[in-house]
């Protein structure tokens, strides 16, 4: 993966564009500042708002939301991170991923931080 | 040292604790308000965590009824927890941007205050690996279970200061059948007056947190 690619918002969310109008949303590794022990996440076919409530994850007993990078309708939620949610811990963003989501807007990616904004929103490298 | 307001509310119904928590969250987040600590009791409560299982209730709603023990699923972290008087709960509404985000230094802070508080009531105290909270001796004397958007918290801990424990036995704690509850009262073999403990527990709280904390009686 190329983390130069990635998009960021100023919670805690990822977005990487797969093509034009498909792309994977996952939390940052600094969201994951805890032992993930619950991720709760929209059904496919469920449309979303950007910046609104997508879905919830636990860390520990601290319960948060996730938000949506873009507004679209979701495609696919990632069984494989659900069943083993330690993937999301481990591999924040590559096989930790947690929804594929297919873009209403694709002007909405300007709204969105890229690595080095985001580097310097959050006071440390992203690796 | 940041300015923090502290409301001190008495024995209070879960919801209209709940109402006033999510107000003050919302208020928080639009920036009108500073951080803020509430520190009260509920009456009798067993409420539900996202990950809790009902299965962890040993009785049943009739009997939760007769015993007039209030129900209630929360929108927070954690499994089935019992609220009741003689308990302190504290819900910090505090703005984790301004310290770094980092939800695990949160949550071992306020495990530090608490554990702090105790040690000046001559408790030693700690965590455990395996569940947030404070125990003695194995046993849970304070839970955490907590709920964070846009940064900023709320729910936050419980400490069983001369709670009965009785009324703990109608529960699996954190979900465990394993887990056995112990309050300051029957360490001591007696009750501490709950202001008291209220009184040491702002200090910690300042302490820790880095506060300058300004105690209210009211809400406004």
């Amino acid at each position: 993966m190329n983390l130069n690619e990635y998009k960021f918002t100023r919670e805690k969310e990822w977005l990487y564009l797969e093509s034009n109008d498909i792309a994977k949303i996952g939390l940052t590794h600094y969201a994951c500042l805890g032992d993930i022990t619950l991720v709760d996440l929209p059904e496919p076919g469920t449309t979303v708002d950007q910046f609104g409530k997508m879905g919830e994850v636990q860390l520990g007993k601290t319960l948060t939301d996730i938000y949506s990078p873009v507004s679209g309708e979701v495609l696919e939620i990632n069984h494989s991170a659900i069943k083993d949610i330690s993937l999301v811990n481990k591999d924040p963003y590559g096989d930790g991923w947690l929804v594929r989501i297919e873009l209403k807007d694709i002007t909405e990616l300007e709204n969105l931080m890229n690595k080095t904004e985001c580097e310097e929103f959050i006071g440390e490298k992203i690796e | 040292m940041q300015a923090c307001d502290a409301y001190l509310l008495g024995q209070i119904g879960y919801k209209e604790a709940y109402n006033i928590q999510t107000r003050f969250m919302e208020n928080r987040i639009a920036g009108y308000i500073k951080d803020t600590l509430l520190l009260l009791e509920h009456p009798h409560t067993i409420t539900i965590g996202k990950s809790g299982n009902s299965k962890n209730i040993l009785v049943s709603n009739e009997r939760l009824k007769e015993l007039g023990i209030s129900l209630f699923l929360a929108d927070r972290g954690g499994d089935v927890t019992y609220h009741g008087p003689g308990q302190l709960v504290g819900y910090p509404i505090i703005d984790l941007k301004n310290r770094g985000k980092d939800i695990r230094k949160y949550v071992h802070d306020i495990e530090e205050v608490i554990i702090n508080t105790l040690r000046v009531f001559s408790i030693e105290s700690s965590r455990s690996i395996y569940h947030p909270g404070v125990w003695v001796n194995n046993c849970q004397i304070a839970a955490i279970g907590l709920r964070i958007k846009k940064c900023v918290t709320m729910h936050g801990f419980s400490l069983n200061v001369n709670t009965n424990l009785d009324v703990c036995s109608l529960i699996n704690p954190c979900g465990c059948s394993n887990v056995k509850v112990i309050s300051c009262s029957k360490i001591l073999s007696r009750d501490i007056p709950i202001d008291e403990v209220i009184n040491v527990l702002l200090i910690q709280f300042s302490d820790i947190f880095d506060f300058e904390i300004k105690t209210n009686n009211k809400l406004t």
